[in-house]
């Protein structure tokens, strides 16, 4: 955002709770509690310094589809306020941000050929199609956004940057209508006040929802809380480990599924996914599909591979098995949300509560994509699938997240059923946005960093006319 | 090395006797089945003993499974036509089993679940 405003008349100031690295007790302002379904602890889950969490980002990049920001009937709560067109305009912008390289993607598929061949998946419901990766520079993998762009930030004139300055409050003015001030502190003790034309939240899904509950003195529900709308919807994406086991008759496995490769100016990488048309018919969420580790399988694995490559007539002496890795959308859910608890951190504010649930539907829809997938490699004779994971407790065993945090101040231009309009400001108050994956009304499969950079640079796009 | 007619009578019989002793000994060893009406169906199957194993856990994932019942189904499905094409046109046409989590064609789940019935 500070980049991209950085050719404005306009004098930003922005506020790091962090330094250029890490501190354990800044690091520690994210420490809160969770019930219900496992998750990550939150201080683990993000990074609070310079760049917050693309510190310890994995470079994974997709754009988001199409159906993603489309209403679904079988799917609540969604439907984003635009298309994708919308954020496309920004897309080649944040790509070239993240450096990711040779803008490729699904094109991926043509230079990659003479590495090996595309599983063939016939016309089946799940697609080979492409991640591209922010670039390895002096064997940092990937593109840490604080130090790689500190520099960039000291030449903007009209920019200050405070570190270890901790935004506390939002304070609004008498009418609620307003914010007139931001409070700040430090770990030291020092505190002072911002008083903005208008602000951006850009602090993670978990700390904006934390941030704007806890400005509630003005307004006791928080700040843009009117609807009880501020920390529901919380969303990561599920990375479940070994989720199938699939084997490949001839054992033939191109290097591009089971790891990055350098490609025509792009580190690229192919996974499996559904389709669009297969996820409108079948009523499925989006998901990632990646191919990982070989396995070796247990006698009945080997009789089963045996048994179905004779009865279709198809050799596999030399057949190799794979596991799968995943990511998996979840269905948007108010009740999965943030609160703020009673303890309070270091710096007086509440600490933020995580109350987790995760439907056993999104597990069913995710196992049909993986049922669909092994349907396709019958039906071209190429393979088989053994899906490991049936019940709850089994899917949860080997649950792992993406710590992608998305959903909680979520965007609808019906303020009863999100906290920001299309443009991202809150609804109700005149001069305050957000950017950032909170944003997301829903959440498709593909990595949210390239996506919500997408975003923030639309945002970028409208404060300078907003604002002029 | 001159072979006498003697010496070559001989070793062509122990080869013989060798031979057929083999063959005997694979025939006795080799696990023997008693006839069921579903034979004809069964003979399609490469490892009848591995493929009823796969069977019983196909049969965990049906509610009833009557074998005169699906044995006639299977007849009719198969219509004495190789066994892949049958197989092909189940997945093409979205028909799947599951084997402890292993997706099966239909038929070839069905047919292995016949096994387990005639192993019980």
């Amino acid at each position: 955002m500070a980049l991209a405003l950085a050719s404005t008349p306009l004098r930003v100031v922005l506020l790091e709770s962090g330094g250029m690295t890490f501190d354990a007790k800044t690091q520690a302002l994210y420490e809160g509690s969770k019930v219900g379904a496992p998750y990550l602890t939150l201080e683990a889950t993000r990074l609070r310094y310079l760049g917050g969490s693309s510190n310890h980002w994995g470079g994974w990049c997709r754009p988001m589809d199409q159906i993603d920001f489309e209403e679904r009937t079988w799917m609540p709560y969604s439907g984003w306020p635009f298309g994708k067109k919308e954020i496309d305009r920004f897309f080649v912008r944040a790509h070239s941000l993240c450096e990711g390289g040779t803008l490729l993607y699904d094109r991926a598929e043509k230079f990659a050929a003479p590495l090996g061949n595309i599983l063939p998946l016939g016309d089946g419901g799940v697609t080979t199609r492409w991640f591209q990766f922010s670039k390895t520079r002096t064997s940092v993998l990937p593109t840490h956004f604080g130090d790689r762009y500190a520099d960039d930030l000291k030449r903007i004139g009209r920019l200050s940057v405070y570190l270890h300055a901790n935004a506390t409050r939002i304070g609004l003015d008498g009418t609620g209508a307003k914010v007139a001030e931001v409070d700040v502190a430090t770990l030291t003790g020092r505190k002072f006040k911002v008083k903005p034309k208008a602000v951006v939240v850009a602090t993670g899904a978990i700390e904006t929802a934390r941030l704007m509950l806890a400005s509630n003195d003005v307004m006791p529900v928080g700040v843009g809380n009117g609807h009880d709308m501020v920390g529901r919807f919380f969303a990561d994406h599920p990375t479940p480990r070994d989720t199938a086991f699939l084997v490949l008759f001839d054992g033939k496995l191109a290097p591009f599924y089971q790891g990055n490769q350098a490609v025509h100016g792009a580190i690229v990488r192919a996974g499996l996914f559904p389709s669009e048309a297969f996820r409108r018919d079948h009523a499925v969420m989006a998901s990632s599909i990646t191919i990982e580790n070989k396995v070796e399988l247990d006698d009945f694995g080997k009789a089963a591979v045996a048994a179905t490559a004779n009865a279709l007539g198809v050799d596999a002496a030399n057949h190799a098995a794979f596991s799968l890795g995943a990511g998996m959308e979840v269905t948007p859910d108010p009740d999965r949300r943030l609160t703020l608890d009673d303890e309070r951190d270091a710096l007086g504010m509440q600490r933020v509560k995580l109350h987790m649930r995760i439907s056993d539907s999104d597990f069913g829809r995710f196992r049909q994509t993986l049922k669909e997938l092994g349907r396709q490699l019958l039906a071209t004779r190429a393979g088989m699938l053994k899906l490991n994971l049936r019940s709850r407790s089994e899917w949860l065993d080997v649950m792992d997240w993406g710590n992608h945090h998305m959903g909680t101040t979520r965007m609808h231009v019906d303020p009863r059923k999100g906290v920001v309009d299309a443009n991202l400001k809150v609804h109700g108050i005149s001069n305050l946005y957000v950017a950032g994956s909170s944003v997301f009304p829903t959440y498709g499969a593909a990595n949210p960093t390239v996506n919500l950079l997408s975003l923030a640079l639309r945002l970028a796009d409208h404060l300078k006319g907003a604002l002029r | 090395m001159k072979i006498s007619r003697r010496d070559a009578i001989i070793a062509g019989g122990s080869a013989v006797v060798l031979v057929g002793a083999g063959v005997g000994a694979q025939f006795l060893l080799r696990k023997r089945h008693a006839p069921s009406p579903y034979d004809d169906l069964l003979d399609l199957l490469a490892d009848r003993d591995a493929d009823a194993q796969i069977g019983e856990t196909v049969l965990a994932e049906v509610e009833e499974f009557d074998p005169k019942t699906m044995a006639d189904d299977l007849r009719t499905r198969i219509a004495k036509r190789p066994l892949a094409a049958v197989l092909a046109e189940d997945v093409a046409d979205g028909r799947v089993v599951e084997a402890s989590g292993w997706v099966l064609p239909e038929t070839l789940g069905l047919l292995c679940a016949m096994a387990a019935k005639a192993e019980a």
